[in-house]
């Protein structure tokens, strides 16, 4: 995969650098800022960009860079990487896209693996985020649409969980050793509960049981 | 770093505070007190900024070791993860250090967004509704503390809480509704030294504690 990379800390940048080459994949450019990023990729082609949020231009250039990022190259899959996982900069970051974009920490990208699964879901167009922040988000429902939640089954809200971590129903089923078929069920109830059989695709869908639990919770907090 | 020079203009720096309110009585104290609020974010920042940053790049560090580890060494494969493990939990203790000290959210995006994931943390139901604006390292970190300690002090099961904030005039008005009004005496320690009232209402269980914050 060719792959940018923007990150101002120039020791996690070397790191991140060697680790994406011992992954396999090319590394089409490295900057330590936002806006050389996007002169960058004005030039060279990309798969997926990767950012640090907090990055010139100051206070959260990696937020202001993938909006710019988005615009320019709607193809190209964005990943996130930050010293802290929030709830704050998770709704910022679904404001500039829900497919193809990815929100994790930094440390737990540490392994070939662990990194080429991250940048393969995101350039499958799947949303990935932190699991310790999908959990906090699913497992701590408040205020005024936790009756919705609270509508759901545990094993429903298990694959809501991991949905929100945008997992596929093939690797929801392999987490939860179950079926694939079975998924399929749980996902149709969440739908019907959640009011979404009629909306458009599958992956729409999706996408909008996520963001309407996600965006209830912000609703019932701001 | 922005968030440091908006709301401490030069002036706060002597005690020049002449043309104040009468809460601005006692200039020292607040001085004193905006200083204490600087240097614990400039103590977060720090954290961040280096042990945290130099821990972090520690660990893609250790994945291109493991990577050229051999596939017949599975044991050691496994010895590097969990050192990577080991250093997630380092780094997630850091976090809450850095945000029992000065939390990064509040200041970078201000009260509303830090408030609203305190909120999220609570054993209790809490709405927040707090309208944008940011008033300095010092006003920002003793409204937000007053609040996170009376969210933390509700034992689970308690009724649901609202926080507001809002600005006016030269004042930020913080208030909780749905909280003991004992809680008033802790709200007071922190927004006290900078010249802030407190006002505590309605019944024990359930009253309303107000905090009037100056902040011009």
């Amino acid at each position: 995969m060719r792959v940018a990379l923007a990150e101002d800390g120039a020791l996690f940048r070397e790191g991140l650098l060697l680790l994406l080459e011992a992954a396999g994949h090319e590394v089409v450019g490295c900057t330590a800022d936002g806006d050389a990023l996007v002169r960058l990729l004005a030039e060279q082609p990309a798969d997926i960009a990767v950012l640090d949020i907090r990055m010139p231009p100051e206070p959260d250039g990696g937020l202001v860079t993938a909006e710019r990022l988005r615009a320019a190259h709607p193809a190209m899959g964005l990943l996130f990487l930050s010293h802290y996982a929030e709830t704050h900069y998770l709704m910022r970051i679904l404001e500039i896209g829900t497919e193809a974009i990815g929100y994790r920490l930094k440390e737990k990208v540490g392994s070939v693996d662990v990194l080429t699964d991250t940048l393969d879901r995101i350039a499958a167009g799947e949303i990935v985020i932190e699991p310790v922040l999908a959990k906090r988000l699913v497992e701590r429902p408040r205020g005024d649409r936790k009756e919705v939640v609270d509508q759901l089954s545990p094993r429903e809200l298990d694959v809501l969980r991991l949905m929100a971590e945008g997992r596929s129903n093939n690797g929801i089923a392999g987490q939860l050793f179950v079926t694939p078929k079975a998924v399929e069920k749980h996902i149709a109830n969440i739908f019907a509960k959640f009011g979404l059989q009629e909306e458009g695709s599958e992956h729409h869908r999706r996408v909008l049981a996520v963001l309407t639990y996600l965006r209830s919770q912000r609703a019932a907090r701001s | 770093m922005p968030a440091s020079s908006a709301g401490d203009p030069p002036a706060a720096a002597g005690p020049a505070h002449a043309d104040g309110p009468p809460a601005a009585a006692s200039p020292r104290p607040s001085r004193f007190e905006r200083e204490h609020w600087q240097r614990r974010l400039r103590l977060q920042r720090q954290l961040h900024d280096g042990a945290s940053l130099r821990i972090s790049a520690l660990v893609p560090q250790l994945g291109v070791v493991r990577n050229r580890v051999p596939a017949a060494h599975r044991d050691l494969d496994a010895s590097i993860e969990g050192l990577q493990d080991q250093l997630h939990t380092v780094l997630q203790e850091l976090r809450e250090i850095a945000r029992a000290i000065y939390p990064p959210l509040l200041d970078e995006a201000g009260l509303g967004p830090a408030l609203r994931e305190c909120a999220e943390r609570a054993e209790v139901p809490v709405r927040v509704d707090v309208a944008p604006g940011r008033y300095g390292a010092a006003v920002e970190g003793a409204a937000y503390f007053a609040v996170a300690d009376c969210l933390a002090a509700l034992l689970p099961g308690s009724p649901p809480v609202l926080v507001t904030a809002r600005r006016d005039g030269d004042e930020l008005v913080v208030a909780l509704s749905g909280v003991p009004t004992r809680l008033a005496a802790g709200v007071r320690d922190h927004v006290g030294g900078l010249g802030g009232q407190v006002r505590a209402d309605g019944g024990p269980d359930t009253g309303t504690i107000e905090a009037r914050i100056p902040c011009a």
